[in-house]
């Protein structure tokens, strides 16, 4: 029982760390809420839905094409976000205007796709594999294998790489950054292709885990961004920590509560880091 | 005279009416940007309707319905007064989502997504509003009472006091105002209102489940606000009456409600959308959205 709950709490994690870790990179760069990154991986997941089950596509030839048109959809975001900021917005409206756009996006994949759940039947239902007593699926250990080969890659983008350093240079100082001939335009552009991309490939590996449906961008947003609270809001090492964190105690709450209340657990979570360490694990306060 | 779906869109309108004021005192004059506006509005439902279905009279319910989801507010506020902007937004919302989870969850009291039927519709000295038109008139009354008393709210020396606090909270502490205590009675007196009119929509449509009360709910309201401009009450009043009634033409044209459903959300996130980048006071709003 305590290792299924754990594969389960790792399953979740890894899954939330591949919505929180876009989020998050967003925000660092940014500085704003981009809610509507949750419907970014809906529409991911709907894209390659459309090209492999409708269209009867190759699949890998649908998931890298499926990546293509999602970083080209984050930036087409990016330019509405853009016409804000050109306007002086506050973060708040900002969010507001995220929040519209998530409820705007869910809607029309509603439109299109009408509400009944979608499955991709790429992978055949595989009988788990048993490890001392534990069930997991092939498909759930290449989720959590991918997604620790992602953070990686991403990680190495952010450190070595000269869009990287760039990319931390605005998100430490955009004033300073501009000054040494950074354009924060270009570098804001660049965080929506990248953490469009990541909420691509996340979208991918989530279609192929879960069902589709139109509202399953505003599910895990949600506890994307509860991560990202917990782990230090724009910190993207602690927005995966905090997502696996996340994962874990929904799993071994379970063990008190009812399944139905996980989200209920996930929010308690959040408020007891809003009210005790609000800069999450990671964090550091600012002044 | 009127026909009876002009009857029906005119008590939502009603119904959005004191949820949108309500909300715009916490938003608008307040400062206080509450993402958890339908987590109220579900509080005063289920409250209004489980003591009704327990045989208390309808007055009993109504205001017992404000009154705890008051009591919610003050328990919102407790953990999010020092919050401001994003956070105080992301915790808000993340309440909505707790007190959806409950409803959703504690079948023992709410049934769950089976939701409650039967529920009752008001009465009062004897007198039962079972038709349509005579709860238009409640809900007109109750509406209007509630703009007064929240007007006269804003207009008194607290109201001054509120504004204050949105504008610079730090200012209004070194006059010596405690701003927890006023932030805090600014989101019970939101919350008590959006209970009352949760209270109505229970008792008008007759059955709740978790379903009425998730984010998509909260969209209509927020653009109601927003377009009807922070800190202002007519604009909210007009806003009211024009974005539930915008809609509606789609169903008369003959649209199939499962394109009616999406296509009212999205002219809704659309037009927030456009109000933001284009109009970001609102139409009558004097302050911006910090």
């Amino acid at each position: 029982m305590f290792l299924q709950l754990l594969i389960n709490g790792l399953i979740a994690g890894a899954i939330y760390a591949l919505v929180a870790s876009g989020f998050s990179l967003i925000y660092s760069i940014c500085k704003f809420v981009h809610f509507a990154h949750g419907a970014v991986i809906a529409v991911a997941a709907y894209i390659l839905y459309a090209l492999f089950s409708l269209l009867g596509m190759n699949f890998w030839l649908a998931v890298i094409l499926t990546i293509i048109l999602i970083s080209i959809f984050g930036s087409v975001m990016n330019l509405i976000y853009k016409q804000l900021r050109k306007r002086k917005a506050s973060n708040v409206i900002l969010l507001i205007a995220s929040f519209a756009l998530l409820i705007l996006i869910e809607s029309l994949i509603l439109l299109f796709f009408g509400a009944d759940v979608k499955t991709i039947g790429f992978i055949k239902i595989a009988k788990g594999l048993e490890i001392l007593g534990a069930i997991i699926t092939p498909l759930q250990i290449f989720i959590v294998i991918s997604s620790f080969i992602l953070f990686a890659l991403l990680f190495f983008l952010m450190k070595r790489t000269k869009i990287g350093k760039a990319m931390r240079a605005v998100s430490d100082n955009k004033d300073v950054a501009e000054i040494v001939g950074i354009s924060s335009e270009r570098i804001y552009m660049w965080a929506f292709i990248i953490g469009s991309a990541i909420a691509g490939i996340g979208g991918i590996l989530i279609a192929l885990e879960q069902n589709l449906e139109p509202m399953m961008g505003t599910h895990l947003i949600i506890k994307g961004f509860t991560a990202a609270i917990i782990g230090g809001i724009g910190n993207i090492p602690g927005a995966i920590l905090g997502a696996f964190l996340l994962g874990f105690s929904e799993n071994f709450g379970i063990w008190f509560l009812p399944s139905g209340y996980k989200d209920a657990i996930a929010f308690v979570i959040l408020f007891i880091f809003l009210l005790f360490r609000p800069q999450g694990i990671l964090g550091i306060r600012k002044k | 005279m009127f026909s009876a779906y002009f009857i029906h869109l005119l008590i939502l309108v009603g119904i959005y009416v004191i949820l949108a004021i309500s909300l715009q005192l916490a938003v608008g004059f307040t400062g206080l940007l509450n993402l958890g506006h339908i987590a109220f509005y579900c509080v005063g439902a289920y409250t209004s309707a489980l003591l009704a279905l327990a045989g208390f009279p309808f007055w009993f319910a109504f205001l017992s319905a404000g009154i705890m989801a008051m009591l919610f507010g003050f328990l919102l506020s407790i953990p999010t007064n020092k919050l401001k902007g994003d956070y105080l937004a992301l915790a808000t919302l993340g309440f909505s989502f707790v007190i959806y989870a409950v409803a959703l969850n504690w079948t023992g009291l709410t049934r769950g997504p089976l939701g409650l039927p039967g529920i009752p519709r008001p009465s009062l000295a004897g007198f039962v509003f079972s038709n349509n038109f005579s709860f238009l008139i409640l809900t007109f009354v109750i509406g209007l009472i509630s703009y007064l008393i929240i007007k006269r709210i804003i207009a008194s020396p607290f109201g001054k006091v509120l504004e204050a606090v949105r504008d610079d909270e730090l200012a209004t502490k070194v006059l010596g105002k405690n701003t927890f205590k006023i932030k805090t009675y600014a989101l019970g007196i939101s919350a008590f209102f959006a209970g009352i009119a949760g209270s109505l929509y229970a008792h008008y449509i007759t059955f709740i489940d978790p379903s009425s009360f998730t984010l998509l709910q909260l969209i209509p309201v927020l653009t109601i606000v927003i377009i009807g401009g922070l800190a202002s009450l007519k604009g909210t009043v007009i806003a009211s009456i024009i974005l539930v009634l915008l809609p509606e033409p789609l169903r008369f044209i003959g649209f199939p409600s499962s394109i009616v459903g999406p296509a009212r959300q999205i002219i809704y996130a659309l037009l927030l959308l456009l109000i933001l980048i284009y109009k970001p006071k609102g139409f009558s709003g004097k302050v911006k959205l910090e």
